[in-house]
Formats: C-alpha cells, structure tokens, sequence
C-alpha cells in the first residue's frame, strides 16, 4: 500500500514536470523509460524512505540518481519475482492447483500495471514417463497457465508458449523433491 | 581354391535345398524356444583389430535374437582358431555349442579381411566359409555382410545389418541426430539445427528423418534428407509440432499439433499441407504410429484419465482402446509385419517396461529389458527385434521373448531410437 502511494506521487510530480516541458508522451506506466525524469521527481519528495535511508551529507548531491535507481530496483525486483515464481503440477496433470491460481493472480497483476510487457510461459514436466507424452504435458501445463491469464483478463496476444517436456529439468535430481520442482510452468518476461 | 568354392557351394545348395523343402521356422515368439549356442574362440589376427572384429560379431550374433553366445570362460580351446579341425569338434560340443564360428583377421594396406567359418557341430560339416573384405578401419562392414549372409543363407532370415537407427543424442548439453548402423557401429552426429532435437522418425524408404528441433525456439517438424543432409521446415505451428511419424507411402506425416487448442493428431503432405486433422478430444492425443497398410494407426490418448494406447481406422477416425492394463502407458509403434504393437508401459511398483500386445489388445506380454527403465520402442525392419532406451541413457536391442538384451550404444547419452530398414 505505502508503495502504491509512492508510485503515484512520483506519477503526478512526472506529470507535472512533463507538462511543464511541454513533452507531449504519454506516460502512464511506470516502466523503465521513466527513470532519467525522475529528478526532478525526487528534488519534490524529500520524505521517501530511499531518500532517508540513504541520506548522509555529503551524498545529496548525487541523491537524486540514487533514488532513480531505487524505481529501477523496485521494478527490476518485481520482474525477477515474476520470472521466480513458477506454478507447479501433480503428476500427469495440468489442472491448476488454488497455489497455482494465487500465483497466477499475482502475475495478471503485474502484467495489468506493465500492459507494454509479453511473457513466454514454457511447459515442463518431471523425467518420469516418456519424452513423446511429457512433450504434450508440458504444453498443456503452459496452456493451461496462459488460458487463466486470459480468464484473469491478460491479451493472449501478449502470451507466448513453449514446451520443453521432461527436457531442461529445474532440479536434476531422481526423487519426489526433484520432480515436484520440475512438474512446473516457468514464466519469462520477453 | 576353385574346388574349396565349388565345395562351398554344394554346402550351401544342400543346405539351402533342405532349407527350402523344410523351411527352418524359428518361431521366436513361441515359448520355451531355445537359441541356438555358438562358441566364438578367439580369432587370429593382429589382437586391436581381432578384438573389435570379434567383439562387433558376438554383439550382432545375439542381436540377432536367434543365437546364444557361450561364455568364453567355458571353452575349452579359447582360441586363437583361424579354421576348425575334426580334432577341435569335441571340445565344442562338450560345452553344448551347437556352431562354432572361427576367423582370421587380417590387414592389407588399407584394406582388411574378415576369412570366417562356420561349423555345424550335429553335422560336423562346414556350413560357411567365406572372406569378406572391407576398409581396415570399418571392419564392421564385412561383419555385417557375413550376419545377413548367415541369417538369410542358412536360417532363411532376412538380413538386418544393413539396417540403420537414428537416436538423439546428448552431448555437451546438446540433443542432437546420431545416425548409425543398427548395432551402433559407425555413428555420427547430424546436427538438427539449434540445441535440442527430438522425436526422429525414419521414412520407409530410409532417405529421410522427420524429427522435431527448437531451431526457432519452438518445437517444430522438420524433415531431413538424410543423403544431402539438407533440412526442410514442415510445421511450425503455434505450439506444439511433434512426434512425426510417415505413413507407409512416405508421403504423408502424422503429427501430434496443438494449433487448435490442446494436442491432437494430423496428417499432412511433406511440405506441411493437406492437413487433415484426425483426432478431436479434449485430451491429450499424441505419438501416432501407422500400420503397414497403412489404413490403421495407433496412438497415445489421455482420453480414459490416464494415458493408454489406441488404435484408429484412419478412413473412418473411429478409435478404440487397446491397451487395459496400467495407468500410464504410452508411445505405441505397430510392427512393420502388423502383428503386433510395441509401447511403454508402467508396470506398477516395477517402473517402465516395454510391452507388446496385438492389435486387438489381446496377448499383453512385458518384456524384462534392462529392469532400469526402458522407453521409446522401435520395432527391427523385419519386426522381430525390438530397440529401445533404457534410462541408463544406452540403447539395446531385444527379442520378442526378452530373452536377450543387446546393448548397442556406449557412453551414454542416448534416447528415442529409430530403426530403418534394410539396405542403407
């Protein structure tokens, strides 16, 4: 909640100062692109927690990179716990477990606040049973995932699949710990 | 050496005679048969090219599914033995050999020469004798040539060695083709494009191998001419593009494609149109396999819950399940003589075995294999051998019975073997 209230005073100073500037892009997603306009955001919000943390004498003058960089971190932070979190499957199914949902939700989520961004979602399965079969599972695993997304309101044109079966396992492991890791559906941001 | 000829051939005519008046049927499927034992003693020759001689042809001999080969412990002449003489015949059939096969190995410049002979010990009688030449380095060549001579000559089998099987192969966390003869002599790498090549499939006339590759980051249908070593692009459908099979025209090519939502089985032309799509469920259809004729095929369906074996009427897309017992099986092949269907089945609390049922479903019979997990059957050309990959990542050749297990590869490595046919 405090970060949304960050997020959106940085939004409106970012506004203003586009205003001001005459600079006629539309910005409304909080994206990479927005880092460099942002010093003139922060010299507006001395009160931010990075800014306190951070704040010594002699480092104001270079504060205001710090504080860009902080955005970037945020964001950069959020984009590699999408790609971190992965759902996972029982076995020799693609149905989505209440875990898997609530996973997916977060990603509809994120991918909602950046409608800029696509996603690959590749399929995988564990070693057990046959390449030829697992190949079909892993893809159903991905289409599952990507058709709950759409539920959750995500383009489908923004959503790519790829199964890779039982190949490129997670965890090499031959036991029930390795393959609960690898029955799985792993989300890259493209 | 004229006359040694001439003699040769009234052996072989006489044999080939009563052969033929009184075909020697081995029905290997019948049980309780029993294979017949050869003693190999050692062979003469320089030991680095004898040892791999010898070593290829007691691997192709008990491929062959029709012989046993006796422990080298029990002879009691171990060779070396260029020929056998009438003063040797006891000491083999005391340890109950019932052909001995000695040779002489032997090196001209770059050519090298494999003289064998073959001894019936019933008969006591010369049953061949012959020299087969080759490269000194492929002498596994005129191996090959004496196996099919042997096996057609004189047991009425048609040859196998001139039979091909491609594999996928990992190597340095690359899949890539591995091409080479079916007793895993002289093999090589085709690269496949990308990092990871799945699913290769022969074309019945041995010419092509359709195979799935993430060259384009998608699994896609490709189809490569094996002599030019050029590669076609067949499907690339959103989704999945994989397990091709050719119909037995080799015109037509069965894939598992998920374009219309999840995977379900087309055929198509070898350029990827004229798709018709042959399956319509909402599981999981895939790993088509035709019959000879070409009018059934057999495939994998999630459609009962689990993964079972089915077979369809390809004019009429009706299917019906053939495999009954088992919760998990999968990647069906029908034989190239139509009697039977091979595929992967779990057997609960003992892992993955391979399995060969008829076509009814009727007369399910497992085969022991290595016991480590054996997947991805591929029936022998003349469809009475069986390769397969165990998870030990090796390939091995069995019989119907099971009653032997022929490794092929070494190193490792190795999965989803494909067997040509004939004459490659």
């Amino acid at each position: 909640m405090r970060n949304k209230c960050w997020f959106a005073f940085v939004l409106m100073a970012l506004c203003a100062l586009l205003i001001n500037t005459g600079c006629a892009k539309k910005t409304v997603e909080p994206s990479r692109e927005i880092t460099p306009p942002q010093q003139g955001a922060t010299t507006e919000q001395p009160g931010s927690m990075q800014m306190e943390t951070s704040k010594t004498g002699e480092e104001s003058a270079a504060q205001p990179q710090t504080q860009g960089q902080a955005q970037k971190t945020t964001l950069e932070k959020e984009m590699a716990s999408f790609e971190e979190n992965d759902i996972y499957f029982d076995f020799d199914r693609f149905d989505l477990t209440p875990e898997a949902r609530k996973t997916l939700a977060d990603k509809a989520r994120f991918l909602n606040t950046h409608p800029k961004m696509k996603i690959r979602i590749e399929g995988y399965s564990d070693e057990r049973g046959t390449q030829e079969y697992n190949l079909a599972l892993g893809e159903r695993r991905a289409k599952a995932a990507l058709d709950y997304l759409v539920f959750l309101g995500i383009g489908p044109e923004r959503i790519a699949t790829i199964s890779y079966g039982e190949e490129n396992p997670l965890d090499p492991g031959h036991d029930e710990t390795a393959w609960a890791k690898n029955r799985r559906a792993h989300f890259d941001i493209l | 050496m004229q006359r040694l000829f001439a003699l040769i051939w009234m052996v072989v005519g006489v044999f080939s005679l009563t052969a033929y008046a009184q075909p020697v049927h081995i029905d290997i499927e019948a049980s309780g048969v029993r294979k017949m034992k050869v003693a190999m003693p050692t062979y003469v020759g320089p030991p680095e090219m004898a040892g791999s001689v010898w070593a290829v042809c007691e691997k192709d001999l008990q491929m062959s599914g029709i012989f046993e080969v006796i422990s080298p412990q029990s002879y009691i002449s171990p060779g070396p033995l260029g020929e056998v003489q009438p003063g040797n015949l006891k000491d083999f059939a005391l340890i109950g050999a019932d052909y001995v096969i000695t040779a002489t190995v032997g090196r001209q410049g770059t050519s090298g020469q494999f003289k064998v002979q073959v001894v019936e010990i019933s008969s006591a009688q010369v049953l061949m004798s012959a020299t087969y030449t080759s490269r000194a380095d492929t002498m596994y060549m005129a191996v090959h040539t004496f196996m099919d001579t042997l096996l057609k000559e004189k047991f009425a089998i048609d040859g196998i060695f001139t039979s091909k099987i491609v594999a996928i192969m990992k190597d340095k966390g690359q899949k890539q083709l591995y091409v080479s003869w079916c007793d895993g002599t002289g093999g090589s790498v085709i690269r496949g494009g990308g990092s990871l090549v799945l699913n290769p499939a022969w074309s019945p006339d041995g010419k092509k191998i359709a195979f799935v590759s993430y060259a384009r980051n998608n699994p896609d249908c490709y189809i490569l001419d094996v002599a030019t070593g050029k590669m076609k692009l067949v499907s690339s459908q959103r989704g999945i593009n994989i397990t091709p099979a050719f119909d037995p025209s080799g015109t037509r090519l069965a894939c598992t494609l998920s374009v219309d939502g999840n995977p379900e089985l087309y055929s198509m032309d070898l350029d990827g149109t004229g798709r018709i799509r042959l399956t319509s469920s909402w599981a999981t259809d895939t790993s088509p396999s035709f019959s000879p004729d070409g009018r059934r095929m057999v495939f994998c369906s999630s459609r009962a819950g689990n993964p079972q074996i089915f077979i369809m009427d390809v004019a009429t897309k009706n299917a019906q399940r053939i495999s009954f017992e088992g919760t998990y099986n999968t990647e069906p092949v029908f034989s190239p003589r139509g009697d039977l269907v091979a595929f992967c089945y779990l057997v609960k609390g003992e892992g993955y075995h391979i399995a060969v049922v008829q076509p009814d479903g009727s007369k399910l019979r497992v085969l022991p294999g290595t016991g480590k997990g054996d997947e991805s059957p591929a029936f022998s050309p003349d469809g009475r051998l069986i390769a397969f990959a165990s998870s030990d990542g090796n390939i091995y050749v069995t019989d119907l019975l099971g009653t032997t297990t022929v490794k092929v590869t070494s190193g490792g490595g190795f999965t989803e073997p494909a067997w040509s046919r004939p004459g490659m």
